[in-house]
């Protein structure tokens, strides 16, 4: 019985492993996607008026109403999709976005071979990268602006200092929120099951359901606990590796 | 010929008038110090200067060529102002080291990025030229230090060993010691005097006012973002002239 245990919650832990892997491969890329465009500063009106002063009407609107020629599309979009989507349970979303499609549509994308765990990834890629990007943002944002200022002031490009000089401090500033989040989703990936995929709980409690035996449900907490130990290390490494400066 | 020429710059925060009509020379070789309480632009200027702000009116010439041009915006291509920051060196207030780097890492950086850019010196040679300016400022035991790892005093050194790595044609002081405890500033400014005895042409903002005196060629007291009075520095700083000098010059010297 323990040996049978064992290997089906091995295979569960594997697909939450895939699952968190694949969020992770896409999601930390994507944030600092989603972080630029929070950050994004660009305003339409004041750019053009800026280019081209002798657009009255533009001037009209920038005397008359500040605000709107001030107004960033980019910044102010990305805000509101990272409120939505941060604002709003996972379990939801991944239930809209497996369901939806068949739903509304009468055409179930995820009709294919592993298409639940593609929906699953998309959901979670699209939920933790909102995470991340504000993340990313504090860690840009508390990069002292001297910083950049004393790298152009040597004759520096754009992307020399940041990749010289800013990214290694955001980095380290945002190893320890970066490392609770990365928890974090080793958890959530047990939401999967929501959508029928048989991640490490789903695993476990099917034991409890066929043989009514509640141990093995105690046995998934075993994985968990080494799983979340070992990146717990991992971390722990990364923030001693960057403790050589301040 | 002048190595510097400032020409009626402006700048302007939204309404405020941070700089008005600033126009000034400055010969190879000298040293000139602008005076003047917080807040009447000083800083606004050398920021200018370093092309980290935009003035709204006015040219700046170095060595007789237009550099900057508010009027002209082909004397504000990207590209370009990036090489024409070269002529200027600053050394900021706070420092402004990059803390992940050691201070040799910190000194030798920017010209090693120079240099990968369009083929030129060696690697070695750009090291043996961070050593040597970090002896200069009496920091060669330091040079595997961190900047977290050294003083206030030491860090600004540091940073003057940075700036001065590009061989700048002009370095730029923004009040230098302000961030530092009273009894670090007398390393710094020691450094600073010994650049001056070398004829480096230099700009030092500044609030030690006999340091002013006795260092620079030239003093410039701003107040309001207005140049008030202009000339040398024995001459400004113990016979002003204008009401306002007289009047910051006394509040100071009161403080002190």
């Amino acid at each position: 019985m323990f040996w049978s245990v064992t290997m089906s919650l091995l295979e569960g832990l594997w697909t939450s492993i895939e699952l968190f892997l694949l969020t992770l491969l896409f999601s930390l890329p994507l944030g600092l996607v989603v972080a630029f465009g929070s950050m994004s500063r660009w305003a339409p009106i004041r750019s053009l008026l800026k280019r081209c002063p002798k657009l009255t009407f533009l001037q009209r609107i920038a005397s008359r109403c500040p605000r709107l020629a001030d107004f960033r599309p980019v910044s102010s979009l990305t805000n509101v999709i990272v409120w939505i989507i941060r604002g709003t349970p996972l379990m939801l979303q991944l239930i809209i976005i497996f369901y939806g499609p068949g739903m509304w549509f009468d055409n179930n994308i995820w009709a294919f071979g592993n298409g639940r765990m593609v929906a699953c990834v998309v959901a979670f890629v699209f939920n933790y990268a909102c995470y991340f990007s504000v993340i990313y943002r504090g860690g840009i944002e508390g990069v002292p602006q001297g910083q950049r200022e004393a790298g152009e002031v040597l004759g520096m490009t754009k992307s020399q200092i940041f990749f010289k000089i800013t990214l290694l401090q955001v980095i380290k500033r945002i190893v320890p929120p970066m490392s609770n989040e990365i928890i974090t989703l080793v958890k959530d990936t047990s939401l999967a099951r929501i959508i029928a995929i048989t991640e490490l709980v789903k695993a476990g409690e099917a034991y409890m359901k066929s043989d009514g035996i509640t141990w093995p449900l105690f046995y998934t907490m075993v994985y968990y606990l080494l799983f979340v130990g070992i990146l717990t290390i991992l971390f722990n490494r990364l923030e001693k590796k960057l403790d050589y400066f301040m | 010929m002048s190595i510097l020429e400032v020409n009626h710059i402006e700048k302007h925060f939204g309404s405020v008038q941070v700089l008005n009509d600033i126009s000034f020379t400055l010969e190879k070789g000298q040293a000139l110090s602008i005076i003047g309480a917080s807040g009447s632009g000083k800083t606004t200027l050398l920021r200018c200067l370093n092309f980290l702000e935009k003035p709204d009116h006015g040219t700046i010439k170095v060595n007789d060529r237009v550099i900057f041009d508010a009027d002209d915006p082909t004397t504000q291509i990207e590209r370009e102002i990036r090489k024409k920051r070269l002529h200027f060196g600053l050394v900021f207030q706070n420092f402004n080291l990059f803390p992940q780097y050691t201070a040799l890492q910190n000194v030798t950086l920017a010209r090693e990025l120079l240099a990968k850019e369009k083929v030129g010196e060696s690697q070695e040679s750009i090291q043996k030229l961070g050593i040597e300016l970090l002896d200069r400022m009496g920091l060669a035991d330091r040079a595997n230090h961190y900047p977290h790892q050294l003083s206030g005093g030491q860090q600004q050194r540091v940073a003057i060993a940075r700036a001065l790595a590009l061989q700048p044609d002009i370095l730029c002081f923004d009040e230098p010691t302000s961030a530092l405890d009273p009894e670090l500033t007398g390393e710094v400014l020691r450094v600073i005097r010994s650049l001056a005895e070398q004829k480096t042409t230099m700009i030092i903002v500044t609030h030690e006012m006999a340091f002013a005196r006795d260092v620079a060629d030239q003093v410039i007291f701003m107040d309001g973002g207005l140049i008030v009075e202009q000339g040398d520095p024995k001459q400004v700083i113990d016979h002003p002239k204008e009401d306002r000098t007289k009047k910051f010059l006394a509040r100071y010297s009161s403080e002190n």
